[in-house]
């Protein structure tokens, strides 16, 4: 499809149709149109059917930063329209990749403007200030486009004797000449004077070809009347209008019905057909972005603001991390702060370690606003399920950010959830004036002696409910209290889960094994001092990774046979001891032989 | 207590139990079996309404039949705001009457279409909806002016009143009658601002409000 | 890119012989008990009446007798030539179980689509809020589905009810067996709230009026001697009265059948073993069928 009418631009909707937490049902060429706007102001235009089902997502609900679909409860992010959650799969994070069809959009003149595959910008008019334009009451008339601006080019619309005069309850007097002063295939500009010649207003009635029988009519007015003038300047072109619908309706009827227009529905990409693997290979840093914003968010923290260069930065869920590559070479995980559908940006905060191998130094030392860094996509290997009755997120000093997002999320749906925020001062929180914002569901541990913190894990996490989960990131101590005290006070490690910063393991690289390669029928040599990572890259196996140290679980493999040594800290104890999968970046056989499904 | 002769896929029934819950009133509901049990239309039934119809209630002895009378009598009678039934107020109370008729024709056209789609009840299909799509277009472009004036509802009072309530269920239930609400836009709205009342609540068929956090 | 079309005939006659040579539910016998009745049937007109010697009858298009049973209830017609009879519920042949027709009601999509939604389970916390699930509790259990003697069947479905049944009080695990016998008609079991040894059996058995046009008879054989026959009716009506605006706003109206028409996950499992079993058995009538080639 390339026709004229799909490379063009056109009015979809009016500023009237968005309004908050609304969704418009549209239709253009035979395409039936999801629009709505986000609380952020951003409008969204999508193809009106959720790719799972084929619901139509104008009956989903708009939540101010999501559109949730009403069948199955699949949330898509503003913007992306990428999938953040699907409910039957709590633990899983959905395949980034899940994406409902978008439509580009603008606003302009009061209108929201889109297209099938739209050359340029929509259409700038001499005759309409951008600003100044007022929109009129849009009409939708049963008659094919050409019809209908065949009519409009002999449409007397003469508002001009109403416009600035206060309203005195008359209707619009016979008015001056109406003349057309521009055309072409979707709009008609009609010039009207004033009864007395004085005065002319000007005003643009474009035509929206909804589908082969239907179009509806989109007009604005040159300038804004006075206030008390608007409301007969609607009515006067309602009535307009409405005689010029049935006047069309008329004439269409006598004609035979047109064939109607059959918008074709893209296939979904072949890896969405089937359940989803897991995915993406390697530790790519696949997007470029700038830093917009740099600045102190608590005592030795910077907190930076990532916009992208080019196109839209994909679609994260709460407990996402992205691989931040650094000018110095190296590569660092943080996790994404933000709440719900804020795709405008990517926030992180990082701590300054003056220990560490120089990333975060790097980071606070030499990146400044509108340096560009490359980082990857957003990863979810920290998930928030949200089907428990109550959450705990738990956090340690920087810990807070994956947990910031997951608050958010939290709250912003409605679901109860505690955030427990433990930190060296009130100078040591981050983000404090987001977590302010979180209102009553959050509890300050100030100072603590490290007795004193696990005296206060231990009321945090005092006796578990019914579906209850809990989610833990801090210093490394902090987790290993926080795991014993939840093992001890009754919960199973599938309703804790832990993000560590890093993996403080001490790892025996001395053995050496084989690893067969189930699917790709290869069998390779680990050799002592290398890891099985780098020894399926050699070979050309490509592994999905990003921190490469046994504590962000992007590594994870299936393992078929053989007893693997975990030498990671993302796996919990069951999944440790059941074996049935390895990070392959640290972790080791403990006999000769492994079996991975790859 | 009141007791409601109900069926609950009935929309007229649904009225009732609507402005109920909205007021908080109690109520005992006696199921009629309408559809498939034909109950409303037994010897049994006849005793409470010859006529053979739902909705009826029963308020400690004070019977009364057709939704959009027991609107009128449970607003009146225990609305303590005075505003979903605004006896005074007559300009309001006037737009309130000329609605509740206008309401009696979506029942007669879009609810003639959902039953016969439904429970293929024997109606000019082609008519009804045609009929439906007339009115839907009036109430459509009426409620387009009120929010320019900055009304949110289908008479001038800033509170919705028991016409808005009266036209709810045929509007939101229309499609099930194959009336689609494509082309009524500031209709959608509305059925969107309706289901944010305090006290609303859901038939089979209507979908609930989003529960997500406020805007701001 | 190849593409979908999605434009949809109405009164599609059908020459698909996989579904013409069906049985049919076409009509409730209470309801043609009542008066004639007349409809439509894969597109044709339908005429069914009781004679005057109390049999049920059937004619399709301008006047054609059509062979009929009754069965379970329902009188099924056909317009083709089936190999057998009617498929088997051998509930209805245990005295102490209620057996009825809780509702027949029309939809505007198409049986297969009707079919798919009555196997789902990911959608009972939305569109059942409430009755057959409730959010947070949201999650589908891995569950296992086979095929047996030409039929499908989906075991260990596990979610969390708060109320599962007319006669159950309190939020429940409850258990689901499925079962699709028919490319038109699918059944299921749960766990009986009165008899925890037994199942109560809840059927969706299709009359397709046209492709995209439906009635659905909702036939119910349960345990429950304490609740009357209209609150045991009540309760499944007010479940596929929930179904119907969902099963109206899925577009396309016809089932597509190319696994790149749609996006399953997991939970589909049933759903996507249907397709490709519609897909096998050459079904082309309410579906859209993959393109030639395409592996289903």
């Amino acid at each position: 499809m390339s026709g004229e009418a799909e490379r063009r631009w056109h009015p979809v909707a009016s500023q009237y149709d968005v309004v908050p937490r609304h969704v418009f049902w549209g239709r253009l060429l035979g395409r039936e149109l999801a629009v709505w706007r986000a609380d952020d102001g951003y409008v969204n235009v999508w193809e009106n059917r959720c790719l799972h089902r084929g619901v139509r997502l104008s009956v989903g609900t708009n939540d101010g930063r999501e559109l949730v679909c009403r069948y199955h409860g699949w949330r898509y992010a503003s913007r992306t329209a990428g999938c953040t959650y699907i409910p039957a799969h709590p633990a899983d994070a959905p395949a980034r990749t899940i994406c409902n069809r978008t439509f580009p959009a603008l606003e302009r003149y009061g209108l929201v403007w889109s297209g099938e595959e739209p050359d340029g910008e929509p259409p700038v008019l001499d005759a309409l200030e951008p600003g100044g334009a007022f929109a009129l009451r849009g009409v939708t008339v049963r008659a094919p486009a050409e019809m209908v601006v065949d009519a409009l080019s002999r449409h007397r619309f003469s508002p001009t004797d109403l416009i600035g005069a206060a309203a005195d309850g008359n209707g619009p007097g016979p008015g001056g000449p109406v003349t057309v002063t521009g055309q072409d295939r979707y709009h008609v500009v009609l010039r009207a004077e004033s009864a007395d010649g004085g005065s002319a207003s000007t005003a643009v009635f474009f035509a929206q070809p909804a589908d082969a029988d239907r179009t509806v009519v989109r007009a604005v007015l040159a300038g804004r009347p006075a206030p008390d003038s608007r409301i007969p300047v609607w009515r006067h072109h309602n009535t307009a209008l409405t005689q010029l619908r049935d006047a069309v309706e008329a004439e269409a009827r006598r004609r035979p019905p047109p064939e109607p227009m059959v918008a074709a529905i893209e296939e979904v990409p072949i890896h969405l057909s089937e359940v989803p693997e897991p995915a993406p290979k390697g530790r790519r840093a696949g997007l470029r972005v700038q830093v917009a914003r740099k600045w102190p968010v608590a005592e030795d923290v910077a907190g930076f603001e990532l916009v992208s260069i080019a196109g839209q930065l994909p679609t994260f869920q709460p407990g996402a991390h992205i691989d931040v590559h650094l000018p110095n070479g190296l590569v660092r995980q943080y996790s994404l702060t933000n709440g719900p559908g804020e795709l405008d940006r990517y926030r992180i905060g990082v701590k300054l370690e003056p220990d560490g191998g120089g990333g975060s130094r790097s980071l606070h030392e030499n990146v400044r606003v509108g340096d560009v860094l490359a980082v990857s996509e957003p990863r979810n290997n920290f998930p928030l399920r949200r089907d428990a009755v109550r959450t705990v997120l738990v956090a340690g000093g920087i810990g807070i950010t994956p947990l910031l997002a997951m608050a958010q999320a939290l709250r912003h749906q409605g679901l109860d959830f505690e955030l427990h925020v433990f930190a060296r001062s009130e100078d040591h929180i981050a983000f404090a004036e987001l977590i302010d914002g979180l209102g009553e569901s959050v509890t300050r541990h100030i100072g603590l002696s490290p007795s004193e913190t696990g005296a206060a894990l231990e009321s945090v996490l005092a006796g578990p409910g019914p579906h209850e989960h809990v989610y833990v990131c801090g210093p490394g101590p902090m987790l290993d209290a926080a795991r014993r005290i939840a093992a001890a006070g009754g919960r199973t490690d599938d309703t804790v889960h832990f993000e560590y910063f890093a993996n403080p393991t001490d790892i025996d690289d001395s053995t050496t094994f084989t690893v067969e390669l189930a699917r790709s029928a290869l069998s390779l040599e680990v050799p002592a001092g290398a890891t099985i990572m780098e020894v399926l890259r050699a070979n050309g196996v490509e592994v999905s990774s990003s921190c490469e140290t046994g504590a962000c679980g992007t590594c994870r493999v299936a393992v078929l046979d053989g007893e693997p040594v975990h030498n990671d800290v993302y796996l919990n104890d069951t999944e440790k001891q059941q074996g049935g999968e390895m990070m392959v970046c640290v972790s080791r056989a403990g006999g000769d032989r492994l079996v991975l499904d790859i | 207590m009141i007791t409601l002769y109900d069926w609950e896929l009935s929309a007229n029934c649904y009225k009732v139990r609507l402005l109920m819950s909205i007021l908080g009133l109690d109520h005992h509901a006696v199921p009629v079996d309408f559809y498939p049990g034909w109950e409303h239309k037994s010897a049994e039934f006849a005793k409470i309404n010859p006529l053979g119809h739902i909705p009826v209630i029963d308020d400690d002895g004070y019977v009364l039949r057709d939704s959009h009378a027991i609107l009128v009598y449970l607003a009146a009678r225990y609305d303590k705001s005075g505003r979903w039934y605004p006896v005074d107020d007559p300009e309001v109370l006037g737009e309130t009457a000329s609605w509740l008729l206008f309401a009696e024709g979506t029942t007669n056209t879009a609810s003639a279409a959902r039953l016969y789609v439904n429970l293929g009840y024997d109606f000019d299909i082609d008519a009804v909806r045609a009929g439906a799509h007339r009115l839907f277009g009036v109430l459509d472009e009426h409620l387009w002016f009120r929010e320019r004036e900055g009304l949110d509802w289908v008479t001038s009072s800033p509170h919705p009143t028991i016409a808005d309530l009266a036209l709810f269920p045929d509007v939101a239930l229309s499609e099930e009658g194959g009336v689609s609400r494509e082309d009524y836009p500031a209709l959608r709205r509305w059925t969107d601002r309706f289901r944010q009342i305090d006290g609303f609540t859901v038939m089979p068929g209507i979908f609930a409000p989003s529960r997500a956090a406020p805007p701001g | 890119m190849t593409v979908m079309a999605t434009a949809e005939a109405e009164t599609q006659v059908c020459t698909d012989p996989v579904i013409r040579n069906q049985w049919h539910a076409v009509a409730d016998l209470d309801e043609i008990r009542r008066g004639e009745l007349r409809t439509l049937l894969l597109g044709e007109p339908l005429r069914c009446w009781i004679d005057s010697g109390g049999a049920a009858r059937a004619a399709a298009g301008p006047d054609r007798e059509i062979e009929v049973r009754t069965d379970y209830g329902y009188l099924w017609a056909t317009l083709g030539k089936p190999s057998g009879g009617v498929f088997d519920v051998p509930e209805t042949r245990e005295h102490d179980r209620r057996t009825l027709n809780a509702l027949t009601v029309g939809i505007e999509v198409s049986a297969p689509r009707a079919v798919e939604n009555f196997l789902d389970m990911a959608h009972f916390p939305y569109v059942h809020a409430g009755v057959l699930g409730e959010e947070p509790h949201t999650e589908v259990a891995e569950y296992r589905v086979e095929e047996r003697d030409g039929e499908l069947w989906a075991f260990d479905c596990l979610f969390y009810q708060p109320r599962a049944a007319a006669a159950s009080s309190q939020a429940v695990l409850a258990e689901y067996v499925y079962r699709v016998p028919h490319p038109y008609s699918a059944m299921l079991y749960k766990s009986s709230p009165t008899d925890a040894s037994r199942m109560d059996a809840i059927g969706i058995f299709i009359h397709p009026l046209t492709a995209t046009r439906i009635r659905a008879h909702l036939f119910i054989s349960v345990l429950d001697d304490v609740s009357a026959d209209r609150e045991i009716r009540r309760f499944q009506q007010g479940v596929i009265a929930q179904d119907k605006p969902i099963l109206e706003n899925q577009h396309p109206k016809l089932l597509p059948l190319d696994p790149r028409a749609e996006t399953p996950i997991r939970a589909d499992r049933s759903a996507i073993v249907y397709r490709r079993w519609l897909s096998r058995l050459g079904v082309t009538y309410g579906v859209i069928p993959a393109a030639e080639g395409v592996r289903t």
